[in-house]
C-alpha cells in the first residue's frame, strides 16, 4: 500500500497492464523521451523501450487511426492526448472511424484514448475544456471519469483490459491535489458502475470528476446544519449506471446533478432524462441543474471561478431544493 | 628616423562599389545548392493538358487544351508476371468489370438500395496491385477498388447484397457499397465515406505487426481529389517518419466528383509529393496491369524488408461519373474519347491474345463464359437473399463479454523490459497547475 497522488495512481496502472500484457503500448506526443507533458508515461521509456511507447509527430488524426490499425492486429494501445481539448483534432477518426467499427463490420477496437481535461487552473479556453459529452453522443464509444486516485488506478485498467474504444479523462486540477492509499496489487473498477462517495437522506448530489470533491465539501458543510447529502459519483458516462441513479433518487426523493461541463448538452440534461423515465414517482422536488456557463472557458481567475459551480452554489442549491 | 609607411592593403578596407561587385562574384562562382530527386516514371506516354472552366454562350463548361492525338501505347511487359499470373490479373480484371455490369442492371432494375460506385477504366490499377499482397498482409480498398477486394477474397455476391442491403451481407445490412471488411481471413479494413481516413489506420496495422515481429506490407489507396485532406497528410507523413511498409496508390483518375484534378493540386504529378514526406514516389500508366503490377510488387517488397514506405501514383481516367446518378456531362468529350482508347481490359486483352499469344482464342470465351456463369450464380443468389429483419438494427455497437478474443495476428510481441522501477517524480511540467 502506498500513499498515490491521482496522477500516480493512472501511472501505476498504465505501468501495471504494460507489464502484465505485452500487447499493450502508449503512444502519443512527448510521452517517452519527456515522460509525457503532464509526467504520466514518467520512466516508460526506459522500462518498457521506444517500441512500446512511441513519441508521435503533431498529428491527432493520425494517433487515433494508427492506434486503430494496431488494434486491428490484435495490439492494445493507449494513446494519449496531451491535452484533451486537442482531441478535436481527430473527432473523425474517433466517432467515424472506431466508434462505428464493431456495429459496421464487427472489428472490435480495444484502444484507450486518455488525457488531461477540465479547468481551474487558469488554462484558458483551449487547456481546460470538458469534451466528453461529444464521445458520450456517440455510440459504440465509452466514456469515463475518475474522481478519486483509487478509481483512476482502477478504471484504466479496466479500461485498457475492455475490448470496446474507451475515452478516459483524467481532470487535471485533480492530477496532484488528491493522495489516496493505493492497493500495489491487481484491482480493476468495472466500467459502467457508479459509486455513493457519500450516504445521505435529504438530497442527492449526481456528479463526477473533480466536482465530487466540491460536492463533498458542500455536504460536509450542510452537515453541520442537519442536512445530509448524499453524493454520487457516475464514473463512467458512457454506459450510464442507470440503476444506481434511480436508487440514489429513491433514496432522497430530491436531486441536484452538479457538472463542471457547460450547461447545455452536459449530462445533466441526459440523466435528468433518465430520471424521468426510470423513477419519476420518487421525486419530491423539480431536478436542478448546477453547471458551468454555456460560453467557452475564460481565462482569468475571477471569470473562471464565476464560470465554474462553486461549493457556496452547491450549498446554496442544495438549501433551496430541500426545503422545496 | 621617418615613418614607415603604412600600405593599407586593398582587402581591409574596399569601397562601396567594389564590396558590392566582389560579393556577387563569390555569389556567381559559389551558386546556391540544388537538390535534385528522381521520380521514376513508367508510363510510355506522358499526357499534358490544360483543363479550364471557360464561358460558352449561356453556360459555363470545362475546355481541354493539348494534344489528344497519340495512339494507345503497348503495354510494358512485367518484369515478374509470368503467363498464368498475367491471365489471372485479367481474369479479376474482367470480374471487377462484369460484376459492375450486373451491379448497374440490378440498379436499372430497381434492386439496389441507394447509389453505385463504378471503377470503370481503373480496373488494372485495383486488381494487379491487390494481386501483390501476400494472404496475411492488409488492404484498405477506396470505393472504386471492388476488383481489389474481389483479389482479396471476396466474392461478387457479397458485394452485390451490400449494395441490396440485404441480411447476408458482410456487414449485415449495416453498411452500404464497399464498406466491409475483414479482419480474421482477408485481411481487408472497411473503409469510411470520408477520405484519408485509411492511410493513418493501415499504417497503424503495419506498427501493429512490426510490434509482432513481422515487416507486412499494407496497402490502400486515395484519389486525387481524397488526397486534398489533412488526414492524408497526417496518415502518410506518421507511415514515413516511423517508417512502416505502407504502400499508397494515389489513384489520379482526374476527377473528384466533378472537380478535375487541376482545382485540387497545383504541382504536375502527385508523385512529386513522395519528396515531401521522404519517401520514393513513382509514376505509373494506370491502364497498363503490368506498370501496376511491378510497381506494387517492388513496393510491397521494400515494405517486408523494413524500407518504409513507396507512394505510386497511377494515371487514368474515371470513366464513368461520380457514381450512377451522375452523368459526368462536365468531362470535355476529346477527354473522353482519348481514354476510351485506353481502355485497361481492352490493352490488357489484346497483349494477352495479340502480342503474346499467352491467350487463344478459345481459351479466351472459356475464360469469360466461367465469369459470366460464376455472376449469374451470384446474381441469383443475392436477388434471392432476404432483407434484414427489422430488430436486427439493434445490438452489436459494443464489443460484449466474450463476443471477441483479442489475440496478436502474428505472435505475441517479443517484449524487452528494463530494469527501471516505477516513477515517483510528482513535480508538475507544465505551467499550468
Amino acid at each position: 500500500m502506498a500513499t498515490l497522488t491521482y496522477l500516480e495512481a493512472i501511472r501505476q496502472g498504465i505501468w501495471e497492464e504494460m507489464e502484465r500484457d505485452p500487447t499493450v503500448f502508449c503512444i502519443g506526443e512527448d510521452i517517452g523521451m519527456y515522460g509525457g507533458a503532464f509526467k504520466v508515461t514518467d520512466g516508460f521509456i526506459d522500462r518498457f523501450g521506444s517500441e512500446r511507447v512511441i513519441d508521435t509527430p503533431i498529428a491527432e488524426s493520425a494517433i487515433v487511426g494508427a492506434a486503430f490499425g494496431a488494434a486491428l492486429t490484435g495490439m492494445r494501445p493507449v494513446a494519449e492526448f496531451q491535452f484533451m481539448d486537442f482531441i478535436g483534432c481527430a473527432f473523425n477518426q474517433i466517432t467515424n472511424m472506431v466508434a462505428k467499427a464493431h456495429y459496421r463490420w464487427g472489428a472490435p477496437a480495444p484502444i484507450v484514448i486518455r488525457g488531461p481535461s477540465g479547468g481551474n487552473v487558469h488554462g484558458g479556453p483551449f487547456h481546460s475544456q470538458n469534451p466528453e459529452m461529444y464521445f458520450v453522443h456517440a455510440p459504440g464509444l465509452k466514456v469515463v471519469c475518475p474522481a478519486t486516485a483509487y478509481d483512476a488506478k482502477g478504471l484504466i485498467k479496466a479500461s485498457i483490459r475492455d475490448n470496446n474504444p474507451v475515452i478516459f479523462f483524467e481532470h487535471k486540477y485533480l492530477y496532484r491535489r488528491i493522495k489516496e492509499d493505493i492497493p500495489a496489487d491487481d484491482y480493476v473498477v468495472p466500467l459502467g458502475q457508479a459509486r455513493v462517495a457519500r450516504s445521505g437522506r435529504d438530497l442527492s448530489i449526481i456528479t463526477y470528476a473533480a466536482m465530487v470533491h466540491v460536492a463533498l465539501e458542500a455536504a460536509e458543510q450542510l452537515s453541520r446544519e442537519g442536512i445530509e447529502l448524499e453524493v454520487l459519483d457516475l464514473r463512467t458516462l458512457s454506459p450510464l449506471d442507470r440503476d444506481a441513479i434511480s436508487d440514489t433518487v429513491r433514496r432522497t426523493n430530491k436531486v441536484l446533478i452538479l457538472h463542471e461541463d457547460v450547461r447545455t448538452g452536459g449530462i445533466a440534461g441526459e440523466v435528468a432524462a433518465i430520471i424521468n423515465e426510470e423513477a419519476f414517482d420518487s421525486l419530491d422536488g423539480p431536478i436542478v441543474r448546477l453547471t458551468a456557463l454555456d460560453t467557452p472557458v475564460p481565462f482569468s481567475p475571477p471569470q473562471e471561478e464565476f464560470f465554474l459551480p462553486q461549493v457556496s452554489d452547491v450549498v446554496r442549491e442544495a438549501r433551496k431544493l430541500v426545503s422545496y | 628616423m621617418g615613418m614607415a609607411k603604412k600600405t593599407k592593403s586593398k582587402a581591409s578596407r574596399p569601397r562601396a562599389t567594389e564590396k558590392a561587385s566582389r560579393n556577387g562574384h563569390q555569389s556567381a562562382r559559389t551558386p546556391a545548392q540544388q537538390r535534385t530527386y528522381t521520380i521514376p516514371d513508367y508510363r510510355l506516354e506522358k499526357l499534358s493538358i490544360e483543363l479550364r472552366q471557360v464561358r460558352d454562350g449561356d453556360t459555363v463548361r470545362y475546355e481541354v487544351s493539348g494534344d489528344l492525338s497519340a495512339p494507345a501505347p503497348p503495354i510494358r511487359d512485367s518484369k515478374y508476371l509470368n503467363k498464368q499470373q498475367c491471365i489471372e490479373i485479367y481474369r479479376w480484371m474482367l470480374l471487377n468489370r462484369k460484376m459492375e455490369a450486373a451491379l448497374e442492371n440490378l440498379y436499372k432494375q430497381g434492386k439496389v438500395v441507394g447509389g453505385v460506385y463504378f471503377g470503370l477504366g481503373q480496373e488494372a490499377c485495383s486488381c494487379a496491385s491487390a494481386y501483390a499482397l501476400k494472404p496475411d498482409e492488409w488492404l484498405g480498398p477506396m470505393i472504386r477498388n471492388q476488383g481489389s477486394l474481389l483479389v482479396r477474397g471476396f466474392s461478387p455476391r457479397d458485394i452485390m447484397m451490400q449494395y441490396m442491403a440485404k441480411a447476408g451481407s458482410p456487414t449485415k445490412g449495416r453498411d452500404a457499397s464497399s464498406h466491409f471488411g475483414d479482419i480474421q481471413e482477408r485481411n481487408v479494413v472497411a473503409p469510411i465515406s470520408t477520405l484519408g481516413d485509411l492511410i493513418p489506420v493501415l499504417a497503424g496495422v503495419a506498427l501493429g505487426a512490426r510490434m509482432q515481429g513481422k515487416n507486412i506490407a499494407v496497402m490502400t489507396y486515395i484519389g486525387d481529389g481524397g488526397q486534398s485532406t489533412g488526414v492524408t497528410y497526417e496518415g502518410l507523413n506518421f507511415a514515413a517518419v516511423q517508417n512502416l511498409g505502407l504502400v499508397l496508390f494515389v489513384e489520379n483518375n482526374l476527377w473528384g466528383y466533378s472537380t478535375p484534378a487541376d482545382m485540387q493540386f497545383r504541382v504536375e504529378d502527385l508523385a512529386e509529393r513522395a519528396i515531401a514526406y521522404g519517401i520514393p514516389g513513382v509514376i505509373v500508366d494506370g491502364t497498363d496491369a503490368c506498370q501496376v503490377y511491378d510497381a506494387a510488387h517492388e513496393a510491397c517488397e521494400r515494405a517486408r524488408r523494413g524500407e518504409g514506405p513507396t507512394l505510386i501514383e497511377a494515371k487514368m481516367m474515371r470513366m464513368k461519373g461520380h457514381a450512377i446518378h451522375d452523368a459526368a456531362e462536365y468531362v470535355p468529350k476529346p477527354l473522353f474519347e482519348y481514354w476510351k482508347k485506353r481502355d485497361p481490359i481492352a490493352r490488357f486483352e489484346n497483349y494477352l491474345v495479340n502480342v503474346k499469344k499467352w491467350l487463344a482464342r478459345e481459351e479466351h470465351e472459356k475464360l469469360i463464359a466461367g465469369i459470366d456463369a460464376q455472376l449469374e450464380a451470384d446474381r441469383d443468389f443475392a436477388v434471392a437473399s432476404p432483407m434484414p429483419e427489422p430488430e436486427t438494427a439493434v445490438g452489436g455497437a459494443y464489443c460484449e463479454p466474450g463476443c471477441h478474443e483479442i489475440k496478436p495476428k502474428y505472435g505475441v510481441p517479443n517484449v524487452k523490459t528494463g530494469k527501471r522501477g516505477i516513477s515517483h517524480r510528482a513535480e508538475s511540467a507544465v505551467h499550468l497547475k
